[in-house]
């Protein structure tokens, strides 16, 4: 069972790398992406049973090389196969370049010419060397649509005549934002759908957070990178209890502590921490220095709320947005009172953006409660709870709307 | 984000009102949504359902549950058939239904599926 999970490790690890060369050397991104998925499989089945090789590195491109050729006899491509042969017979230099690859598949399977979904989905399999079937188990889909959603991803890069190349680096600050997105995303797919700590789709937050990571060391002095990743940290440290046993969720305030992962939260202090000041700020940074704010708080109560309203303040500034308004009215409620915070969620009601937003009225709800308004507070948990898209929160507000008939 | 895209009609009514060759184009037109949705990778499933007039609702009267025939709400139209479909947004949803709607000239319900935990 331990070297399976150090196989599936170490392979996961190379796997952008081994694409990352195999591009560099024949582009076809979407063949050679077919043939390190086949590299890949191969492996896990025979070092399972044999041990891992000498050299897994040069196994896997040795491999991941004779399926493309193979690929290409198949197409009758004689001349490709030829030019081919003789480039195995190159020894393994690329090794320099392998990080910098990594970084241009990820700029590559973030495409801004691809759906969201198919940005996902390619990167999950490109980047992060999951199977198809495991991609499709995460977002609930059968395993045929989302083998078909990663070729058609894969035919849309072709057709751009996108190059396998870092973009130019004044495009980079934008393209970087995407593929910060894409791994929140990844993340946010994990939790938001998951309970209890050890689940199916608790395998997508590991993953972000693995991404976000290697991203991370790739570029150390990006602050967003950074916070990004400190965000995840903090978030999943609270994930055990974040939900009971039968999938209820339990709000924050109300989490038992002790089931939080502190040493995931010292790493994500000590990374945010390191981080802030040392380059521009961005709402990544913001984000996760409130996440730290919450999880530093021995209870509840004894939340730093001027600070975490500080940090909003902040927030808004750098990214302003209906959203993150609406958390800032939590953070005025509690410094300022209840009152404060409902009158600032006001100024959200004639937001067309925030109209089908069910957190708004769950946090009206909320702060209705805390002013003693329980009728009100009960209209609105009940409206939350007709808007919400997911079942646990459908059901969470509607116990909160039960509990105050 | 996961969408429920709901035909409703009766298919009787609908058979004997329209020809032959509307029939002929109707499942021409059927093959090739799906056909597409299914290239596109957004298609999770899609199902037609037998005539309402074949339908049993199952009720609770008299403190026991019974099979009446019929289907559940009074009414000549009844689901007929759905998509379920995996898209990036609502918008998408709305118009692959709006592609239906403008072939059949009936109205469509786009209903978004929940998310929750797969062992909720």
């Amino acid at each position: 069972m331990r070297s399976e999970t150090r196989v599936e490790d170490l392979l996961r690890e190379l796997a952008p790398q081994i694409l990352g060369a195999l591009v560099r050397r024949h582009g076809q991104f979407g063949s050679c992406e077919d043939a390190v998925q086949e590299a890949l499989l191969a492996a896990s089945q025979q070092w399972a049973e044999k041990g891992v090789p000498d050299n897994p590195r040069a196994w896997l491109m040795t491999v991941a090389s004779r399926r493309l050729v193979d690929e290409w006899r198949r197409e009758g491509a004689r001349r490709r196969r030829e030019e081919t042969a003789a480039m195995l017979e190159i020894p393994e230099t690329g090794r320099p370049l392998a990080h910098d690859d990594t970084l241009t598949l990820l700029f590559l399977c973030c495409h801004p010419s691809l759906s969201v979904p198919s940005q996902l989905a390619l990167t999950l399999r490109a980047v992060g060397g999951l199977t198809t079937a495991e991609i499709a188990n995460a977002f609930l889909v059968p395993e045929a649509t989302m083998a078909q959603r990663i070729s058609r991803a894969k035919e849309s890069i072709r057709s751009t005549g996108a190059r396998f190349d870092l973009p130019s680096k004044p495009e980079q600050a934008d393209r970087l934002r995407v593929v910060l997105h894409v791994l929140y995303l990844v993340f946010n797919e994990g939790y938001m759908t998951s309970s209890g700590p050890a689940l199916n789709r608790a395998d997508l937050t590991a993953e972000a957070i693995r991404l976000a990571r290697m991203l991370h060391s790739l570029l150390p002095a990006e602050g967003e990178v950074a916070g990004l990743l400190a965000l995840m940290m903090l978030t999943q440290a609270r994930r055990a209890a974040r939900t009971l046993a039968d999938g209820s969720l339990v709000p924050l305030d109300e989490q038992r502590r002790d089931l939080w992962n502190h040493s995931l939260i010292e790493q994500g202090v000590a990374l945010i921490t390191r981080t802030l000041g040392k380059t521009s700020i961005g709402p990544y940074q913001l984000q996760a220095a409130i996440a730290a704010v919450h999880d530093e708080a021995p209870s509840a109560k004894e939340t730093d709320w001027p600070q975490i309203l500080a940090l909003y303040d902040v927030l808004e500034r750098v990214s302003p947005g209906p959203v993150i308004t609406l958390n800032r009215a939590v953070a005025v409620a509690m410094v300022d009172g209840p009152r404060a915070g409902l009158a600032l969620l006001g100024t959200l009601d004639d937001d067309e953006r925030m109209a089908r937003n069910h957190r708004l009225e769950a946090v009206r709800g909320h702060l209705l409660e805390l002013a003693g308004d329980l009728p009100a507070a009960r209209e609105s948990y009940q409206r939350a709870a007709r808007m919400t898209a997911s079942i646990p929160e459908q059901r969470y507000l509607a116990l909160r709307a039960a509990r105050l008939a | 984000m996961k969408y429920m895209i709901m035909t409703f009609g009766s298919a009787e009514a609908g058979l004997a009102a329209k020809g032959k060759d509307w029939m002929v184009e109707m499942i021409q037109f059927m093959k090739n949504l799906d056909e597409d949705l299914r290239k596109s990778g957004e298609l999770v499933s899609e199902e037609g359902l037998a005539d309402g007039s074949q339908a049993k609702t199952v009720r609770f009267e008299n403190g026991i549950s019974v099979a009446t025939d019929g289907p559940f709400a009074e009414s000549k139209e009844s689901l007929v058939g759905y998509w379920i479909v995996d898209v990036e947004s609502e918008g998408r949803a709305i118009e692959i239904a709006s592609r239906i709607v403008d072939f059949v000239k009936v109205p469509i319900e786009v209903r978004r599926v929940m998310d929750a935990p797969p062992d909720f």
